[in-house]
Formats: structure tokens, C-alpha cells, sequence
């Protein structure tokens, strides 16, 4: 027998960023609906810049992507290599400046974007100090990830490993490019790009920060997570090898359907819309693979509201990897650029996705870091019908007010004049701008409802004393 | 544009140093993930290949609750 699992491994890191993850998803959802709602009730600005729609959606997108999906994918990460390598992490030290650093992050974000501090670059909006912080301390996550492979115990390295490890690798260099800039002062800088060029740069790291942070990462979480959680071994090996690798390979290229119609070159349009479309086949791989793991068990998602999560967020990989590549085609591109579509395309995948495999995957850490089963059941199935449910009602109404707004906008008379002016489309957004909010809200009430759970669980624990036994065990070795 | 041989003529001379070393790790990526498919979908290799799906299964075993940290 081996010594107690608590002893063995490092779970104190996985807890700490377990817990986070749920907080910052409840923040992060809550400033989602603020400002959601901002768009269907303007007097909620209360004509204060700090909490303006401008200032405060970056403070959305940066805690939703960076805050919660961060601290998911460190906490299941650092999980997850442990238990498929056998072995301790490599350096607790290193872990917990991992820890405190991303955190110190997050704190300077949600400082720093509603006093208007930004460089103005989507989902890369923070100045150049914090950039250096980012970067030093997604170094050391990298590197205490490698380190633990490297004296793993089994032979193999696990496919879930692979997906951390590309993420990783990708986000360095996607980050270290993308941020380089000349500083002016201590919260100003410029790009070091200019023009076109800039916005090429920009895109291909906005679109391999979805590619490689919110897809590979999250597929790293589903590759271990459903498995365990369904008890089955992931359905084909040799297909999560070939999703793997294709879209390692083909994620890249993808950056510059962002750009069709602009200065760029038209070329890289095409380029980027037709590897947009090859990236269906490994895509939908990956998500049948998933699923395909329940073959025979489908019964399961009768009572394990937990492999529910996992499965739905499946269903909404799939289709948002539909939805991403029929957006990138020129033509259809022409209708859905800059219209609500695209909100509601990144919010199929950012709640129905990315959430949803991290609250499956948080769900199923929670019994085993703290040792005891969750408070309520009813309230993690709760949970998930109003995850589901807000999610629906938020991409609907986005699906219909977007396609709405692009033929409003290119419509003509007779006389070859625009049919309605840019006011009437705002105009007509509204009720739909209301469901979305209203959505959200749904939404936001799940994930509450979620961090009652979760902090119920650990007085749970404390109270019946399950961690603490489980720390005292012996080691057996 | 009139045909295809339009589409996809290229003025080779035009070409940057950049040009063609994206242009020869493009051909390179492509071969290499015809190895890839050739290697995963060969018949011999299904078996090792598949085997590795068990690994998180391979857990330790443990002294408090199930094999897998549960109560």
C-alpha cells in the first residue's frame, strides 16, 4: 500500500485554485450581466466613467477567460499530471508563487481596467508591467508542468498532459509576441506594430487565445475528466492523438478570419476561412470521442448531474466549432461581422463550452480534494438547468439580434440609400438586448447557486473532519 | 480572375526569404501530418496506441476512501 493521497501528492495548490476558479466565476458572470444590462438600460452607467461599458468589459472578459478559466485550468492541470504521472508536483514553492502571482494578476486587472488603463488590444487589454507578470509566472506553471513529466512514473505520457503542454507552450509565445511594446511611461505603452500589421498580430493572438487557452487547455480537462468521471476509458486513443496534432497544426492559421474586408491582404482571408473549415474534422473528432466514451452508459446521465455538465459541454464544443468556421466564410462573414452573432458564437462556447467542462471538472475535484460528497446533489442538478437554460436563452437571442442588425445594415431602397439608419437598428435591439440580460442572469443565479455548494462542501468536510483525517493517515509506502 | 492556373499563379522571383520559409514549414506540417494519420490509423500500432487509454485508471491505491480519493 501506498502512502495516503494526501500525503503523496500536492492538493493544498489544486484546492486553492478550485475554490478561486468558482468565485471568479461568479464575478466575473456578474460583471457579464452588469454590463449586459448597461446595453438594454443605459442609465445603469450612472454617467461615471469607471463603470462604463467600455471600462468594464474588459474587467468581464479578463476575469471570465484569465480569472475563472485560469484558475480551472491550473487547478486541473496540476491535478490531473500528478495522478496520470504517479508523482508529486516538482515544486511545491514554485506552485504557490504560481498561485499567488495569478492572483496578484487578477487583482491589478480588476484595479487597473475601470481607471481606464489598457492598451487597447482585445483580450490583451493590460499594460506592460502586468504583461511582464503574466508572462514570468505562466513560466513558472509551464515549468513546474514539464518538471513533473519529466520524473513521472509511467512511461507514457497521458494525452490530457499533451493538451496542457501545447496550451502552455502556445500561450508563451502567443503573449510574448503579441505584448511587445515601447513604454512611455509606467501604465502606458504602444505596440511595437503599427497598422495592418498590428491587427494581424492582434488576431492571431486573439484567435489562438481561443484556440490553444480555451479549447486545447479545456480539452486537456475533458481528455482526463470524463473518463474518470464516466469510469470508462476515453473512447478512441488513437483519435485524441489525431485531434491532437491537427489542431496543434491548424489552429494557427486561423487569426485572420477576424480581418475579412479590411486592409489585409485578401489572400489571408481565404487562407484563414478554409483551415477555419478543415478545423471541423479534428474538432468534431474530439467532441464525438468525448462523448462516444458513454457508449453503453448512457444511462449515467440519468443521476450523475456532475457527467451531465461534462456531456453538454460537449454538445456545445461540437456546435460552436460548427458555428466558428460557417462565420469565417467570406460570405457569410459579411453579414456577421460586427453584429451580436459573433457575441452570441463566443458565448455558445465561452458558457456552454468552457464553463461547463470547468464546472464538471470542479464538481469532480471537489469530492475528491475534500474528501467527502458534495452538500447537495439537488442543487448541482439545480445548477445545471440554469446553466443550460440562461446559456440558451443568452446565444438565441444574440443568433436573432445579430442577423437582424447585419441585414439592417445592409439594406437598400430603390434609390440605392440605406434602408434604416444605425439608430433604428440600435433601436430595434433592445428587447433582444433585455433576453440576453435576462440570460445571464440565469446564468449568474446557477454559478451562486454553485459557490454555496462548493463552500458548503468544505465546512462539510471540516465539520465531519474528513480532511483532516485524510492528512493524518500514515504514509504506507 | 478567368481560371484556377490565375488563382494560383505565383511570381516565384517575388518571393522573400520569409515567403519561403512559411512556405516550406507549410509543406513540412503537411507531410508530417500525413505521417501522423498514417502512424495513429495503422493497423500495427492500434493495439499500444490504445492501450495508453487506461492510464488514468492506473491510479494508486489508497489507504482513505477509493482508489480514486473518493469517500
Amino acid at each position: 500500500m501506498q502512502a495516503s493521497l494526501e500525503q503523496k501528492y500536492n492538493f493544498d495548490i489544486v484546492r486553492w485554485f478550485t475554490i478561486m476558479a468558482v468565485v471568479y466565476l461568479v464575478l466575473g458572470a456578474a460583471f457579464g450581466v452588469y454590463i449586459a444590462s448597461e446595453l438594454a438600460w443605459p442609465f445603469l452607467n450612472f454617467d461615471s466613467p469607471y463603470l462604463s461599458f467600455g471600462r468594464l468589459r474588459p474587467l468581464h472578459t479578463n476575469t471570465v477567460i484569465f480569472a475563472f478559466g485560469g484558475c480551472t485550468l491550473m487547478a486541473t492541470a496540476f491535478y490531473s499530471v500528478q495522478r496520470t504521472c504517479g508523482v508529486r508536483l516538482w515544486s511545491d514553492t514554485l506552485a504557490r508563487f504560481t498561485f499567488w502571482g495569478w492572483n496578484a494578476v487578477i487583482v491589478l486587472a480588476v484595479l487597473t481596467l475601470p481607471l481606464g488603463l489598457t492598451q487597447s488590444k482585445e483580450y490583451a487589454e493590460l499594460e506592460w508591467p502586468i504583461d511582464i507578470l503574466i508572462a514570468v509566472v505562466w513560466l513558472a506553471f509551464t515549468f513546474n508542468f514539464i518538471m513533473t513529466i519529466a520524473k513521472r512514473k509511467s512511461s507514457h505520457i497521458y494525452v490530457s498532459n499533451w493538451f496542457f503542454l501545447g496550451m502552455m507552450i502556445m500561450i508563451v509565445y502567443l503573449h510574448v509576441v503579441n505584448s511587445l511594446a515601447i513604454p512611455v511611461g509606467l501604465f502606458k505603452s504602444y505596440s511595437i506594430f503599427s497598422g495592418v500589421q498590428d491587427a494581424m498580430i492582434q488576431w492571431w493572438w486573439g484567435h489562438n487565445a481561443v484556440g490553444f487557452y480555451l479549447t486545447a487547455g479545456f480539452l486537456g480537462i475533458m481528455y482526463y475528466f470524463v473518463p474518470k468521471q464516466a469510469g470508462r476509458p476515453i473512447y478512441s486513443y488513437r483519435l485524441s492523438v489525431i485531434h491532437f496534432w491537427a489542431l496543434m497544426f491548424g489552429y494557427v492559421w486561423l487569426g485572420a478570419h477576424h480581418l475579412q474586408y479590411t486592409a489585409l491582404p485578401d489572400w489571408t482571408g481565404s487562407l484563414g476561412a478554409a483551415i477555419s473549415l478543415a478545423m471541423i474534422i479534428p474538432s468534431w473528432g474530439g467532441a464525438v470521442n468525448g462523448m462516444m466514451t458513454l457508449s453503453g452508459a448512457w444511462d449515467r446521465l440519468r443521476t450523475d448531474y456532475v457527467l451531465r455538465f461534462l456531456i453538454m459541454a460537449l454538445a456545445f464544443y461540437a456546435m460552436s466549432t460548427f458555428e466558428g468556421p460557417v462565420m469565417a466564410l467570406k460570405s457569410v462573414n459579411a453579414l456577421s461581422h460586427y453584429t451580436d452573432w459573433t457575441i452570441g458564437h463566443v458565448h455558445s462556447g465561452a458558457l456552454g463550452w468552457v464553463a461547463g467542462i470547468s464546472i464538471g471538472a470542479i464538481y469532480h475535484l471537489m469530492i475528491r480534494l475534500y474528501h467527502t460528497e458534495m452538500y447537495s446533489e439537488r442543487l448541482i442538478n439545480l445548477h445545471f438547468w440554469t446553466a443550460t437554460i440562461g446559456t440558451v436563452i443568452y446565444i438565441v437571442a444574440m443568433w436573432v439580434s445579430g442577423i437582424m442588425q447585419g441585414l439592417m445594415w445592409r439594406a437598400y431602397d430603390e434609390y440605392g440609400t440605406l434602408a434604416y439608419t444605425f439608430v433604428e437598428s440600435v433601436d430595434a435591439m433592445h428587447p433582444y438586448y433585455a433576453m440576453r440580460a435576462i440570460g445571464g442572469m440565469i446564468f449568474l443565479f446557477g454559478a451562486a447557486v454553485m459557490l454555496f455548494n462548493v463552500l458548503m462542501t468544505v465546512r462539510k468536510s471540516v465539520v465531519e473532519g474528513r480532511l483532516q483525517q485524510a492528512r493524518a493517515l500514515p504514509a504506507m509506502a | 480572375m478567368n481560371s484556377l492556373i490565375d488563382y494560383f499563379a505565383t511570381d516565384w522571383g517575388a518571393m522573400t526569404v520569409n515567403d519561403w520559409i512559411g512556405t516550406i514549414l507549410t509543406v513540412v506540417i503537411f507531410l508530417l501530418m500525413i505521417l501522423a494519420y498514417f502512424q495513429v490509423f495503422r493497423p500495427k500500432n492500434r493495439e499500444q496506441l490504445e492501450s495508453r487509454k487506461h492510464i488514468p485508471f492506473e491510479e494508486d491505491d489508497a489507504p482513505f476512501g477509493d482508489d480514486d480519493g473518493r469517500p
